[in-house]
């Protein structure tokens, strides 16, 4: 016992003494608020029913613009983009959490089938309430996270239709061209829809 | 011959309880709802450490002598009594330590949630294995699920233990009434059911009510204790009113109610603790731990006369303490 007394408070001391001599850190560094200017321009959206794909087409004189733009961002930036850590505490967090809901999994099933409640009616009604409880939350979570239709995820005309305005986003992939002209424009695909065929 | 017997209400003393705890919850509604802030304030000047001393005075009486075949489970609740307290006062005035960022006390304090479940889940079991025919293996299940709650969602969790502590001192009164007042147990369980209705003509009499000053750190620490800044959608006044009606009746339970109906709780009782009445006790260490109860119990009012704030800060951080004691003394009731 007595031995056991010593050998804590002498680890005491060490890691008093181990951790008094850890260096100060260094002052976090703030990133600079980005100043960005914008570019006043004008920007027309066309709806093609020939294109087969979404292209944005950039002013060659604006392009150069943004470039000038982009340097003097640059040179007031200072690299400070590794400055940000990313935050350790939630992936700790996910995972011990995951770990405890794992063990008060296990060790409840062993507990019920240990107690012999499951051969019981009241028990086997749990299990099933349990079962169907589980699976209507899983489909729950999961219609929840369904993703918004077809129609707002590819920038084609059907994006601008009411049925898609209640999403208030939309996104997909378009092609960026750089042109001797002078406004932003924006060719939207817009595939005319097929014509029901004449039975008569 | 049919006989024809009328049955007469007759006053027992178990209704003469239930109206008078029913209508001082009543009153208290209504003063704490008017004036949350100021009957913060007053019922922590008066009783915090009133009902300290009352827990330690109730827990040394049922401290019995001899441990016997409840060695290991006095051992554990008191050394993690002992270690918890250590480890949270350790967390909590450390925490402005430049070593310590955000994150690392966020997984400090998610870690002492996590032991303090586990903690519970072994007292619960080693009582469980007191009991003839019982299987109390439950508690390890709860205890990490408890703990998986800890780490999902830690302001929460940290929240609810605010808001919980005041009905453990509510089921320490229903275990006591049991033992030793049996005829106001239904009566009491009423009063129970009353509360949730008062808590209920709060929300609904204060929930419009704009969110209180902040305007002074000691309101600031007020309404952050009673989670104004995790639940940001109610109103700050509502949530004060409902945390110190609860409050009050934690402090009325310890104060007035267990002595009540245990009279070995009465404090000047000393021959009633098994610790002092017996040859073999130990009636020094009895007197000196209520004298010391006492004394500090002075020395808060002290405190809070002078500067508030700060007494009220310290006095929570050291109050930890007790939450601990009480869980070993209330789980053995069980």
């Amino acid at each position: 016992m007595k031995r056991l007394i010593c050998l804590t408070a002498m680890v005491l001391l060490g890691s008093a003494a181990a951790f008094a001599d850890i260096a100060r850190p260094e002052p976090a560094k703030t990133p600079k608020p980005n100043t960005s200017k914008s570019i006043e321009t004008g920007m027309t959206i066309r709806l093609d029913s020939e294109a087969k794909e979404a292209r944005l087409i950039i002013p060659k004189s604006q392009i150069k613009q943004l470039r000038a733009e982009l340097e003097q961002m640059d040179d007031d930036s200072d690299n400070t983009a590794a400055v940000t850590a990313p935050g350790s505490f939630s992936r700790t967090q996910t995972v011990l959490s995951g770990t405890f809901l794992s063990l008060a999994l296990v060790f409840g099933g062993m507990w019920f089938v240990r107690s012999g409640k499951s051969t019981t009616k009241t028990g086997k009604g749990l299990v099933i309430l349990a079962v169907v409880t589980g699976i209507v939350s899983a489909a729950t979570l999961v219609y929840a996270n369904a993703g918004p239709p077809q129609e707002a995820r590819s920038i084609t005309g059907k994006m601008f239709t009411q049925a898609v305005h209640m999403y208030g986003t939309g996104w997909g992939t378009v092609k960026l061209e750089a042109r001797d002209q002078k406004q932003i424009e924006l060719i939207v695909p817009n595939p005319k829809p097929a014509t029901p065929a004449n039975d008569e | 011959m049919q006989e024809i017997r009328v049955s007469r209400f007759e006053l027992t003393s178990a209704h003469v309880f239930l109206a008078a705890f029913v209508a001082a919850c009543a009153v208290a509604a209504v003063v704490i709802g008017a004036a949350p802030l100021q009957a913060s304030i007053a019922t922590i000047f008066l009783f915090a450490g009133v009902h300290n001393f009352m827990e330690f005075r109730y827990f040394a009486a049922r401290m019995p002598l001899r441990w016997g075949r409840s060695r290991l489970y006095y051992t554990v609740g008191i050394g993690g009594v002992i270690v918890l307290a250590a480890a949270y006062l350790t967390l909590y005035f450390a925490s402005g330590n430049w070593m310590w960022s955000l994150d690392s006390w966020a997984t400090l304090s998610a870690m002492w949630n996590t032991a303090f479940v586990l903690w519970l889940g072994i007292l619960f079991y080693l009582r469980g294995k007191q009991r003839p025919k019982s299987d109390w293996a439950w508690a390890f299940p709860a205890s990490f699920l408890l703990a998986a709650l800890a780490w999902l969602v830690p302001q929460y969790w940290s929240l609810s233990l605010v808001y919980i502590h005041p009905f453990i001192a509510m089921w320490f009164l229903e275990r006591q009434i049991r033992r030793t007042k049996p005829e106001w147990l239904r009566a009491y369980h009423y009063c129970l059911a009353s509360i949730p209705l008062f808590l209920a003509a709060i929300w609904f009499a204060f929930a419009g009510r704009p969110n209180l000053s902040e305007e002074t750190n000691l309101f600031w620490r007020i309404t952050q204790h009673a989670g104004s800044q995790i639940l940001p959608g109610i109103s700050s006044h509502v949530l004060v009113a409902m945390h110190v009606f609860l409050e009050s009746i934690h402090y009325a339970v310890w104060i007035l109610l267990i002595p009540l109906v245990d009279w070995r709780a009465v404090p000047w009782k000393l021959s009633e603790i098994p610790l002092f009445a017996n040859a073999k006790g130990f009636p020094k260490i009895v007197v000196a731990g209520l004298a010391v109860s006492l004394l500090i119990v002075g020395v808060l009012w002290g405190g809070f006369a002078i500067d508030y704030t700060t007494t009220r800060d310290v006095y929570f951080a050291f109050a930890i303490a007790h939450v601990m004691a009480e869980f070993p003394f209330l789980i053995k009731m069980l």
